[in-house]
């Protein structure tokens, strides 16, 4: 078991890390930023939970990695939210949906 | 260098290089997609530098980034919001 388990946490990793990579080639070949949006998704949902994983199951059953899985959660999370915020403006902006009305 | 600085470095430059490029072109708003890129990018890298550092403790700077990142994007967003 003890083998297997860099092997893992490392293979998590690059995958991880090969995501995050291409997300962000994509985001540069795409011109328009709401397309651009889309391709941060991959790196809040699925490129840092794979890095994060890998990273706990490095470091053990232990505080440390309770702490990793902690950011990993508040990033999935946010993500979107964020995402979704950045995109209503924009189409705010754009004439797309229409102005919130002043308060 | 280990395995898991040289995923960090390559992460670093692969990631948040193209996200930091994007923050710097376009208007106001659509600098903040590459705002928001590079603090999705900085968390895994900074969780791979941690370990490869070999200190647990450099942990919780990517969890305040994780915390702190959601509510500035938020609070940038609000803003160009009420200034239109």
């Amino acid at each position: 078991m003890s083998g297997a388990r860099p092997a893992v946490a490392g293979a998590m990793a690059v995958a991880g890390v090969l995501v995050c990579i291409l997300a962000a080639l994509g985001a540069l070949v795409v011109r328009d930023p709401l397309d651009r949006l889309h391709f941060v998704t991959p790196v809040t949902s699925l490129g840092t939970p794979l890095v994060g994983v890998g990273v706990a199951v490095q470091l053990g059953w232990r505080l440390s990695a309770a702490l990793v899985l902690l950011t990993v959660g508040i990033t999935v999370l946010t993500g979107p939210v964020l995402t979704l915020a950045i995109a209503r403006e924009l189409a705010r902006a754009r004439g797309i949906v229409p102005a919130e009305r002043s308060r | 260098m280990t395995f898991w600085l040289v995923a960090g470095l390559i992460l670093l430059l692969g990631g948040l290089a193209p996200a930091v490029y994007l923050a710097g072109r376009g208007t106001a708003l659509e600098r903040m997609v590459g705002l928001q890129f590079a603090g999705a990018a900085l968390v895994p890298i900074l969780l791979l530098l941690a370990v490869g550092f070999g200190q647990p403790s450099y942990l919780t700077v990517p969890l305040v980034l994780a915390v702190l990142s959601f509510a500035g994007v938020l609070v940038f967003v609000r803003l160009f919001g009420a200034a239109r």
